[in-house]
């Protein structure tokens, strides 16, 4: 009997990931585990089977912790069905308690996948297990990040205390992120790290609840949808860079969703009600706003035709469709969320546009203003600054390494003594017997 | 005081009450010796005989009955692995399990005994709930009792193999022959686990004593979790994964004791049944599984024979609790109830150990496939014995059999 043909493992591992997508998207716990691990489980499919799979397999083996993380949640939560959405339970009773571990859970498997905690957060600088679509592969990873965070964010905006510590380090990935896009040489690798930013910077906003839930992911889309676009086109053949017009298209649409998306999440931390504006968050969000914007717009230089005999294309073709759909979707959110009552003032909009504003004046500068007598200048002080960008970056991520690594030792060190406590050798049992009857006999003596 | 006399319909309705925990623990026993004897063709002629037949057709005996059983017949399960393995001259791996668990479970034994020789003497009965009943009155000094209770309580902690006991377990199913690890293991934790639930009937009528019970058997449980999760997070063998896997399960039933109220009959049974079924898969599957040392091709069940691979890698999740498997019911049913009494503790340290026992099944099945075979120069994998693979498929198909009968229950 013949046997069966293994299935290809690039097919197999797509459709695992394009079902994880799918549960992910589906309101429940443990849909959303189930995801990830579909997700995690692509990956590895793709891993085994590739060529440089040493290196590949350990690379993306963090992947099981967020899964892990959003199990614990949905196991959690299937124990205790009323943790009291909507209203808290107080710590001391075991519904509080259950909540606020199962917002932890829910916020930690979310923020690994958006390099939001120290454990595995340079991910995005290298490709993924793909040798022909890797580079886009880890654009997923934040992406599913923001999916989690999004939908089950009843579960962890609940409690102030996570809710705090997810501010946090979204607006310091958020800030890492941009500088690592502007500090990496590779547009590829810059794209990827624009992403990351645009998921924390969405995350940050549903923290926030500034807006309705489906204005706020109609503006993650745009961002970050704009993104992952431009890098599957770019390794299509740079098609969106190709053309004057394309490129500038693809310019004004970037650059406008990352305004609609930063424009509500800079209005709310800087000038929001009390106890929910707060002036460093907003100068950290605008720092990395300001950045992302540079970059989004700058980096986006047109690609010279190298051929002779231009293909023949469809007449709007499938690209620049995507970047009309990136630029209408920021203002059309920004509409619906209008609609539900959003309506901060009009100088405070002002000021929440200035940093993208900001931004992309300064990196259409040289070009547009007929300033291009500074350009020189202008590149040598970028590479001093991309210099610093990533000193700041690695330093910032060796320090976080440095620490987990610290507590890593303590914890083992803590667990030495249990671990060497049997050794295998039969005269240990009866020892070890003897020792536990005599607990048992001592506890209740000291009841 | 005379029995009511029943009707037919009603003594027909309450034996079937009574032979319904029976039927689950009987079928799923069935599966394992079933399993353990395909298992023994795969031993070299002289190395079994009748007599082999006879060992396991006893444990099978001992595990079925358990949930109606005596305290007593954990003396007698435990002798009966001891010979068992004793009996195996041939094989050093055998008799060091076996001087083991008498070095362990025999001053276990006795300790108990003491205990319950104490209790006796200070109730004047030997029977638990008239004992509770004395002990009520108040006429006894508490010294004396809380002093017996524990020590008549530590034989079934060490044979549930529940961490810090935990290693026996893992000794057993990595030292002894594939035909009898399984049922040895399990027959020795049912031993425990019904050892536990007679001791502790009607203590419900002894406050005091359900209260101490209640506490000790909450800080073993918190312990045996704990340690079990540590413990599965750093091993590398298989055969000792699953052992730590049975362990959990063992602190499961002793979490469950931990309310004071002993499981009945048709809880312990549905445990019981599962713990054989999943143990019969999960420990043959573990004899072809690689011990992890980087990524490599996978181990030639899953390349010759993935279907079957499968088969046994689901008898290991459905140990680990992994959702979709009859053990994630016992799981979650437990981790429910421990939330219904209110101990915060006891069910997040359960919560911590389900997911280092998912950690771990997730482990075992990538490093289970390796890395693909057509992407190396692997050489074509050699036959796997029919046997093996017909034990893990008796294995998985009973623990659908369990988890259907479960949901239609449900």
């Amino acid at each position: 009997m013949r046997r069966l043909a293994a299935p290809d493992p690039s097919l197999s591992g797509g459709a695992l990931c394009a079902t994880g997508f799918v549960l992910i998207g589906w309101p429940s716990l443990f849909a959303a585990a189930l995801g990830i691990e579909l997700v995690a489980a692509g990956f590895w499919c793709w891993g085994r089977a590739a060529e440089d799979r040493a290196e590949q397999l350990p690379r993306w083996a963090w992947l099981r912790r967020p899964a892990s993380a959003l199990w614990l949640a949905a196991g959690l939560h299937a124990v205790v069905r009323d943790t009291g959405l909507g209203v808290l339970p107080a710590l001391q009773t075991l519904p509080g308690a259950v909540a606020r571990v199962e917002a932890l859970a829910v916020l930690w498997g979310a923020l690994e996948l958006m390099a939001a905690l120290p454990l595995a957060r340079p991910f995005s600088d290298r490709p993924g297990p793909l040798s022909a679509t890797g580079p886009w592969l880890p654009v997923m990873l934040p992406a599913a990040g923001f999916l989690v965070l999004w939908r089950h964010a009843a579960h962890w905006t609940m409690v102030p205390e996570v809710r705090t510590a997810a501010l946090v380090l979204l607006l310091v990935t958020a800030c890492l992120a941009a500088l690592r896009a502007f500090g990496r040489r590779p547009w590829t690798a810059s794209l990827r790290w624009l992403a990351v930013a645009d998921c924390a910077l969405g995350g940050t906003l549903v923290a926030l609840h500034a807006v309705p839930d489906e204005s706020a992911l109609l503006l993650w889309l745009a961002a970050c949808g704009g993104h992952a676009l431009l890098l599957a086109g770019e390794l299509g053949g740079a098609a969106p860079r190709r053309g004057p017009h394309p490129h500038r298209l693809w310019r004004v649409a970037a650059w406008t969703a990352l305004a609609s998306l930063s424009w509500p999440v800079l209005a709310t931390l800087g000038f929001g009600p009390p106890g929910v504006a707060n002036p460093v968050f907003a100068l950290a969000a605008a720092c990395a706003v300001a950045l992302a914007a540079w970059v989004s717009v700058r980096r986006l230089v047109a690609a010279p035709e190298r051929r002779s005999m231009v293909r023949r294309e469809a007449a709007v073709p499938l690209i620049q469709i995507g970047a009309l759909a990136t630029m209408a979707a920021g203002p059309v959110a920004l509409l619906i969320a209008w609609w539900s009552g959003f309506e901060p003032r009009w100088t405070d909009s002002l000021a929440s546009l200035t940093p993208a504003l900001a931004g992309g004046w300064a990196a259409g500068l040289g070009g547009s203003l007929g300033l291009a007598g500074l350009a020189p200048r202008l590149t040598a002080t970028g590479g001093r600054a991309r210099r610093v960008a990533q000193a700041a970056f690695h330093g910032v991520v060796r320090f976080e390494r440095r620490l987990v690594a610290l507590l890593a030792r303590l914890a083992l060190a803590l667990i030495a003594p249990a671990r060497d406590l049997h050794t295998g050798d039969a005269q240990e049992f009866l020892l070890f017997l003897a020792g536990v009857a005599v607990l048992a006999l001592v506890l209740p003596l000291l009841r | 005081m005379n029995a009511p006399v029943l009707s037919v319909p009603a003594r027909l309705v309450a034996a079937m009450d009574a032979a319904t925990p029976l039927t689950v623990s009987g079928g799923a026993t069935l599966g394992l010796l079933l399993a353990g004897v395909v298992l023994l063709g795969l031993e070299r002629r002289g190395r079994w005989s009748p007599v082999s037949l006879a060992v396991l057709a006893a444990l099978a005996f001992a595990i079925a009955w358990a949930p109606l059983a005596r305290p007593g017949w954990a003396l007698l399960a435990a002798g009966l692995v001891a010979a068992a393995l004793a009996r195996d001259r041939d094989d050093p791996l055998h008799a060091e399990c076996a001087l083991k668990l008498v070095w362990v479970i025999g001053p276990a034994l006795a300790l108990s005994w003491a205990g319950l020789s104490l209790l006796t003497l200070a109730t004047g009965t030997p029977v638990a709930i008239e004992q509770w009943a004395v002990l009520q009155l108040g006429l006894d000094p508490r010294f004396l009792w809380s002093t017996a209770l524990p020590l008549a309580l530590l034989a079934g902690l060490v044979l549930l193999g529940g961490a810090p006991f935990h290693f026996w377990v893992a000794d057993v199913l990595q030292g002894v022959r594939p035909w009898l690890a399984a049922s040895a293991v399990v027959a020795l934790q049912v031993s425990g686990a019904a050892w536990l639930s007679r001791r502790l009937e009607g203590i419900g009528g002894f406050p005091a004593g359900r209260e101490l019970v209640s506490d000790l058997l909450g800080i073993a449980a918190f312990a045996a979790f704990a340690a079990g999760a540590a413990t599965l997070l750093v091993q590398r063998r298989p055969e000792r994964r699953v052992g730590t896997l049975a362990s959990l399960n063992g602190a499961l039933m002793l979490a469950a004791l931990a309310a004071g109220r002993p499981p009945g009959p048709a809880a312990l049974a549905s445990w019981a049944g599962h713990l054989a079924l999943a143990l019969a898969g999960a420990a043959t599957v573990a004899r072809f599984l690689p011990t992890f040392a980087g990524p490599a091709p996978g181990a030639p069940l899953f390349r010759r024979h993935p279907w079957s691979g499968i088969a046994g890698l689901y008898a290991l999740a459905s140990l680990a609790g992994v959702p979709g498997t009859p053990g994630a019911m016992l799981w979650l049913a437990s981790a429910r109830s421990r939330a219904a009494a209110g101990r915060t503790g006891l069910l997040l340290v359960l919560a911590a150990a389900w997911l280092a026992a998912l950690t771990a099944a997730m482990r075992q099945w990538r490093q289970a496939f390796g890395v693909s075979a057509t992407a190396t120069a692997a050489l074509r994998p050699g036959p796997v014995p029919l046997q093996a693979r017909l034990a893990l498929w008796i294995a998985a198909l009973g623990l659908v059999a369990l988890g259907a009968a479960r949901l239609w229950r449900a």
